[in-house]
């Protein structure tokens, strides 16, 4: 490899604007999960709707908008699991980030 | 109800897809436990073992396409992915381009939906530029694009209506070239297959589709994969080297030399 090449690539540096972004997009996708029929999104905003809702059997529109008869309790759970899961290796995955140059 | 990876194979003068696809079979198979079934002309390639079925069939009719990594145009036979439905050994089919890696469990959710068909609606550049190749539109009217490089479809008559859309497209690409005022004239599955989703949905654009977005890597950028992890290698705006980490992210490797280079490396 010439010198000048093996120089440039010394120079190289870690892009961590882009990382950052296919890190959000990555973590994004694993956030889906399906159940009852749906596909759903872990987060804040269905666990926020879920506890609004009555204890038992609901019935809520999934990201398809397809209305789906659910436990309420037990989507609360698989979405509260889902989302700590997914933002605890969000986390770990963004501290190893930072350390790249 | 079966469920498999179907991929459409067909080798050219620069690029061994068979190979490709065989290396793709198996990361398939190991993050998403579904077997793999390749349509494929080369019926005596030796990669062809890694698949648990292999359907022999002609490869259509063929263009030229320019291919920035190659930086030249060379033969590209893909016009029948409109006969994945009729091919598909599956009843619940994804079907992959040969240069979609998979690095993820994540279409497993996808596998488990409801949905008759599903396929991408937005691409993004992984080194964060607004590249023209990953347009949501197409033509001069701006039709939005639903990419063809990932399908997700269970057999029905929905979906055997868009496979049949998307033949009649293909048959008469000229007329809904000039119907979407498409510059550009090579046949594009994109292309049939967004028209083929709007006329099957009664021209309502809200089309089910795989709810996040697709990471691509651009012809013009460098990968390199180190046996667990990839990198993609680009300049920036200012013309300085950058780089970027793929870990547990599936992507779409828009330059085939580059992934060919990559595994070579490797291997």
């Amino acid at each position: 490899m010439a010198t000048d090449t093996i120089i440039t690539y010394a120079r190289e540096r870690f892009d961590h604007e882009s990382a950052k972004r296919v890190m959000r997009e990555k973590y994004l996708a694993k956030m889906i999960f399906a159940h009852a029929g749906g596909l759903w999104k872990a987060g804040p905003e269905l666990q926020a709707t879920l506890i609004s809702c009555p204890n038992g059997e609901t019935i809520l529109l999934d990201l398809y908008d397809t209305p789906v008869r659910v436990d309420k309790q037990e989507l609360l759970a698989l979405s509260h699991q889902r989302w700590q899961e997914q933002m605890t290796a969000w986390l770990i995955d963004y501290t190893e980030m930072q350390q790249q140059r | 109800m079966t469920t498999g990876a179907l991929l459409f194979a067909f080798n050219n003068e620069r690029t061994d897809y068979v190979k490709l696809a065989s290396w793709n079979a198996q990361r398939i198979r190991r993050f998403l436990e579904i077997p793999v079934a390749v349509v494929t002309d080369s019926a005596d390639h030796p990669d062809l073992q890694a698949f648990d079925r292999v359907i022999v069939s002609e490869h259509g009719n063929s263009g030229a396409r320019y291919f920035e990594d190659y930086g030249q145009s060379v033969t590209w036979h893909n016009t029948n992915r409109t006969d994945a439905y009729s091919l598909s050994p599956w009843q619940q089919t994804l079907v992959l381009d040969a240069d979609y890696v998979v690095d993820s469990d994540s279409l497993k959710m996808v596998l488990a939906s409801d949905q008759h068909f599903m396929c991408f609606r937005h691409a993004f550049d992984v080194s964060g530029s607004d590249n023209d190749f990953l347009m949501p539109t197409f033509g001069r009217y701006k039709f939005p694009m639903w990419w063809a490089t990932v399908m997700v479809f269970c057999k029905s008559k929905r979906t055997e209506l868009i496979f049949d859309m998307m033949s009649m497209v293909k048959q008469h690409w000229q007329h809904y070239r000039d119907i979407y005022a498409i510059e550009k004239s090579p046949y594009r599955n994109d292309y049939a297959l967004s028209i083929a989703l709007a006329m099957v949905n009664g021209h309502v654009l809200t089309i089910p589709s795989i709810p996040w977005n697709m990471a691509s890597v651009l012809p013009k950028d460098r990968l390199v994969w180190n046996g667990s992890q990839w990198s993609v290698h680009f300049l920036d705006r200012n013309n300085n080297r950058r780089r970027v980490n793929l870990n547990g992210t599936d992507f779409h490797a828009m330059g085939k030399k580059n992934l060919e280079q990559a595994l070579a490396d490797h291997s």
